[in-house]
């Protein structure tokens, strides 16, 4: 009889314990309590600064179209940048209230055909009567690789950690190359018979044939340049190449002459009425 | 009949509350179950509210999150356009547009152009010196290309900026060297100024004449050295031709910085 005293002691005190639990868990029909909590915090997270997804994504498409037209207008496209910052604090006594930071920086993108990859350091020291940066390390690495006046700039700018020549040139020879590529194609469009590009569009030289008198031929060897400064220019050069009976023939030594003549010919009408002139001349002995 | 009749009584009752007990158990039993059943229901249904909410949660802060990165880093993408030399910010009416200038590495100040891009496009306001020919410029290039007129007004700004910085590292890291301080107009692109060397012997006093006519560059294109001594060794005139050409080809400072270091050479031989 003890045993089954005790039992129902038990249960009840267990029966005790249920109920109260059971008040305490929301009944069905009831919105739990605990849901209604997280629901509140919600709207507290707005207050927080974390916008709206909605939000999010108008004012990310308005960055997109930013970025987009900074591209366009620039004609460079950055499409990977990260920086990394490094305190560098200056414990020396004699230059108090100077701090240093260090950045890392790493930039890639392309400016129409050409990609670069670039990784620079910027150290910021802040005196207390100014604040300076300057670039203080500098790797460029840029595809393609086959234009050799492109790495030989790049090697100068990097010595000279010259990040903003390095764009500036950039977008000049860029230009300068897609105008003699546009010239070369108008050229070959315009007499196809006489017109020879070796390399295609995108070639440094352009050979002009004599189709009636075959053995003659004059070609444009066009190079962009870059120089110290990073100033970009063109520097066209006229060969000739003629057979060698013509060369005896030559007594007024104009094949010998041609070249100055053609940097002559240059200055006075510019790039494309020497070109078109100099085609002419050959078209002439084609009809 | 007594005795057998007292515990035939005494066992019924004895029965009785067992009885009773063993009911109320069962009884209690079953409402402990019932309870126990009701408790777990609660406890599943409420579990589920709250993943449900949670995974409502969660899905939405993972696409905040997805969202809040693509967003910090065309933030960021758009500030790395300053190491170009030309940033902005697109405008209610067009682009103001940031020229960032720097010399050799050494980050200088920045100016603005404030574009409205109607057809044609106009400057509203902008920081370019009254010096550089902005108007020269945008008469050029501003209606037809947009692009152009940039950089090659970037070309203007930046080539001052680096004269500039020349000019102010000159005076302020070689104050000593110069006997007659810098003077210099505010496009900086004509420079005078005497300066005195030590040669092996005896000090040589120049002065010079720096003219930047290419408003592009910053290296001179007109130097003239003159030699400002009294006497007539022969010595001067090598030291004076050597200047001419290292103040054409080398900024302005780093031919001051090689006059010390050559000083330095010199004071070394004699010691040996």
């Amino acid at each position: 009889m003890d045993a089954e005293a005790r039992e129902v002691r038990a249960l009840e005190a267990e029966i005790a314990a249920l109920q109260r639990r059971c008040q305490e868990l929301p009944a069905p029909g009831e919105k739990p309590s605990g849901v209604r909590k997280s629901c509140q915090k919600l709207p507290q997270s707005d207050s927080e600064g974390w916008e709206s997804s909605k939000d999010l994504r108008s004012h990310l498409g308005h960055l997109k179209s930013e970025l987009s037209f900074l591209s366009t207008l620039t004609g460079f496209n950055i499409r990977n940048y990260s920086k990394k910052i490094e305190a560098v604090t200056n414990t020396e006594v004699t230059e108090e209230g100077t701090t240093k930071v260090l950045q890392r920086h790493r930039l890639s993108g392309n400016c129409n055909m050409v990609t670069f990859q670039l990784e620079f350091q910027v150290l910021e020291i802040q005196t207390k009567e100014k604040l300076s940066s300057a670039i203080t390390d500098l790797n460029i690495i840029m595809e393609p690789t086959e234009y050799s006046e492109l790495s030989e700039f790049a090697c100068r700018a990097e010595e000279r950690r010259d990040l903003l020549m390095f764009f500036q040139s950039l977008h000049f020879f860029v230009e300068w190359y897609e105008y003699r590529k546009h010239t070369f194609k108008h050229f070959k469009e315009k007499y196809p018979d006489t017109v020879h590009l070796p390399e295609g569009a995108c070639s440094h030289c352009m050979e002009i044939h004599s189709t009636s008198r075959p053995g003659f031929e004059l070609v444009v060897v066009w190079r962009i340049q870059i120089n110290e400064e990073g100033k970009v220019s063109p520097k066209l050069d006229l060969l000739t190449k003629v057979p060698q009976r013509a060369l005896v023939l030559d007594k007024n030594r104009v094949i010998e002459t041609a070249p100055s003549s053609f940097q002559t010919l240059l200055g006075v009408l510019g790039i494309e009425a020497a070109l078109d002139s100099l085609i002419k001349l050959l078209c002439v002995g084609n009809n | 009949m007594s005795r057998s009749h007292k515990k035939s009584e005494e066992l019924p009752r004895v029965q009785r509350d067992e009885n009773v007990l063993r009911t109320k158990i069962h009884e209690l039993r079953h409402l402990r179950d019932k309870l126990r059943a009701e408790v777990k229901r609660r406890q599943a249904r409420v579990k589920a509210c709250s993943a449900n909410v949670e995974t409502n949660q969660t899905a939405e802060i993972s696409e905040q999150q997805v969202l809040e990165k693509q967003k910090e880093n065309v933030k960021a993408i758009l500030q790395a356009y300053r190491f170009t030399g030309l940033s902005g910010k697109l405008t209610s009416r067009g682009v103001c547009v940031c020229i960032s200038t720097a010399f050799e590495g050494n980050l200088l100040d920045s100016f603005f152009v404030d574009l409205v891009m109607e057809k044609p496009p106009w400057i509203h306001h902008h920081s370019i010196p009254v010096f550089i020919p902005l108007e020269k410029i945008a008469a050029a290039y501003l209606q037809s290309d947009l692009q152009r007129f940039l950089f090659s007004l970037c070309e203007y700004v930046n080539a001052y900026s680096g004269r500039k910085y020349q000019a102010d590292r000159l005076q302020s890291d070689f104050e000593a060297l110069l006997t007659v301080p810098l003077q210099r107009n505010s496009l900086c692109n004509l420079l005078s100024f005497t300066y005195k060397v030590d040669g092996r012997d005896q000090s040589f006093s120049f002065s010079a004449r720096l003219l930047y006519e290419d408003l592009t560059a910053t290296l001179p294109t007109d130097v003239t050295v003159t030699y400002q001594g009294m006497e007539a060794s022969t010595h001067w005139e090598e030291h004076r031709a050597s200047h001419e050409i290292l103040f054409r080809t080398k900024p302005l400072h780093q031919v001051f910085a090689s006059f010390s270091k050559e000083v330095e050479k010199l004071d070394l031989s004699l010691v040996s």
